[in-house]
């Protein structure tokens, strides 16, 4: 089996997040910052760690850095969070369903308005579209850093920048972008959300909310934080306003020990290794003929290809494919925005390497993707 | 020696102070509080040594705190 669905999910992991699994399962079976006992105790400890490397990473303060069960979780706190006193909010027209869904559903029970900002492969024109929805009362725009169906990079650090301009507070989804990208809140970023089991390597059931701490963010769960017992109402300080309930600890040592391998492993030559087998896979593709790659040249692309083999239904292709030993996501890949931008009706198959594929994998799909063509139904 | 408690909004609070501390020379710990004040419970930080210069860096991070303790302040 040879999994190229890493956008969903990276997998296999590093040993050495393996490891960190299996010794935070024996040893820190504790409950973080609920005890004074030495397994509780260490168990905080090593939660704090993880929260300290994943804030060192992305340019945050540990106390600002709040875990979450996926980037999907850390989207809606974010969103519901800063627009609970109403306003304008604009979202990209390539978000995934994760920002889409808890926007729309506010905007339908007309606690907030929303507009959608057209993406465009060039990116000026993009941060204009931004530009031209603003208004007086707009008071978030949420953007994919990467699309999660083609990776198309969008313009972040501008949007950014036009949100800093405009005292807006800028949301963005990293989930498909951090861990191959050096991504910092200094971008201009006030609150950066992404998962911990896709490129940074961690397990499933793992998430990040980072945030500068301009914008309050209300907590759409509140409980038991193992501070302020006492009080029926929820602390107003992070990360545990944000952190009701026990984290998953294993899950955040998974996530400290990920990045801990995208360091030592380097970040640069992770993305040239993904974007080599991207690049091979594409001119695989253009050897083949009759196959669509969505791709642009006016735009920038994430280590992700979405691809259909002439009229074959996508799900039907990776169907195939995957009865020959490849793993592809096809479909919509919940975003139902990107596929409406991108004109796609019967939805992509999507290719999204990680650090472990080789060149000798993408050859053998190139080829079986050649075989597919040859069908007497494509 | 003078023991200084300081009471800790929450853990994550209690362990960035006490990274702080320990790396320019002050000994502290982690303790959950002894006496659960009136909003609940929730961690300390045990400084040896004197008060003053420990705080004045915590304040120079905007770490939040109140100084607890009570009577338990340069007993031990």
């Amino acid at each position: 089996m040879i999994n190229f669905d890493n956008a969903a999910t990276t997998f296999p992991k590093p040993v050495s997040v393996r490891r960190a699994a299996a010794e935070a399962i024996n040893s820190f079976g504790g409950n973080a910052g609920r005890g004074g006992h030495e397994l509780a105790m260490r168990t905080s400890e090593a939660l704090y760690s993880a929260r300290d490397t994943a804030a060192g990473f992305f340019g945050a303060s540990p106390e600002n850095t709040v875990f979450t069960l996926n980037c999907t979780h850390a989207l809606n706190m974010a969103i519901q969070g800063v627009m609970s006193g109403g306003g304008h909010l604009i979202i990209s027209s390539m978000e995934h369903n994760s920002a889409a869904r808890p926007a729309v559903s506010l905007a339908m029970k007309k606690q907030i308005t929303l507009s959608f900002a057209e993406v465009f492969p060039d990116s000026a024109e993009t941060v204009e579209s931004f530009r031209r929805l603003i208004r007086s009362d707009t008071r978030a725009i949420v953007c994919t850093i990467a699309s999660n169906v083609t990776g198309q990079l969008l313009p972040f650090r501008e949007i950014g920048e036009l949100c800093r301009e405009r005292g807006i507070c800028f949301i963005a989804d990293g989930a498909q972008a951090c861990g191959i990208y050096d991504i910092k809140l200094a971008d201009g970023i006030n609150i950066l959300c992404t998962a911990g089991h896709k490129g940074l390597y961690g397990i499933t059931g793992t998430g990040l909310l980072m945030t500068d701490g301009s914008y309050p963010i209300a907590p759409i769960i509140q409980g038991g934080t193992g501070s302020g017992s006492l009080s029926l109402f929820q602390p107003d300080i992070l990360p545990d306003s944000l952190e009701s309930g026990t984290p998953n600890i294993i899950g955040a040592v998974t996530v400290g020990a990920g990045i801990r391998f995208i360091t030592s492993y380097g970040m640069s030559r992770l993305r040239a290794h993904e974007e080599r087998l991207c690049s091979l896979f594409i001119s695989g593709m253009e050897d083949c003929g009759g196959v669509t790659v969505y791709r642009h040249p006016s735009a920038e692309y994430a280590p992700i290809v979405s691809f259909n083999i002439g009229d074959m239904p996508s799900e039907q292709a990776a169907e195939l494919l995957g009865s020959r030993g490849f793993c592809l996501r096809a479909g919509y890949h919940c975003a139902a925005l990107a596929h409406a931008t991108l004109g796609t009706k019967g939805g992509t198959v999507r290719f999204a390497p990680s650090a472990f594929n080789t060149e000798e994998e993408v050859k053998k799909l190139v080829y079986n993707v050649k075989t597919l063509k040859n069908l007497p139904n494509s | 020696m003078n023991i200084c408690i300081l009471d800790m909004p929450s853990y994550t609070y209690a362990v960035k102070a006490q990274r702080l501390l320990r790396a320019r020379g002050y000994p502290c710990m982690i303790k959950r509080r002894e006496r659960t004040p009136e909003r609940g419970c929730g961690f300390s930080l045990r400084i040896n040594g004197a008060c003053e210069n420990a705080l004045r860096v915590l304040d120079s991070y905007d770490i939040p705190y109140s100084v607890g303790g009570g009577d338990d302040n340069d007993k031990l």
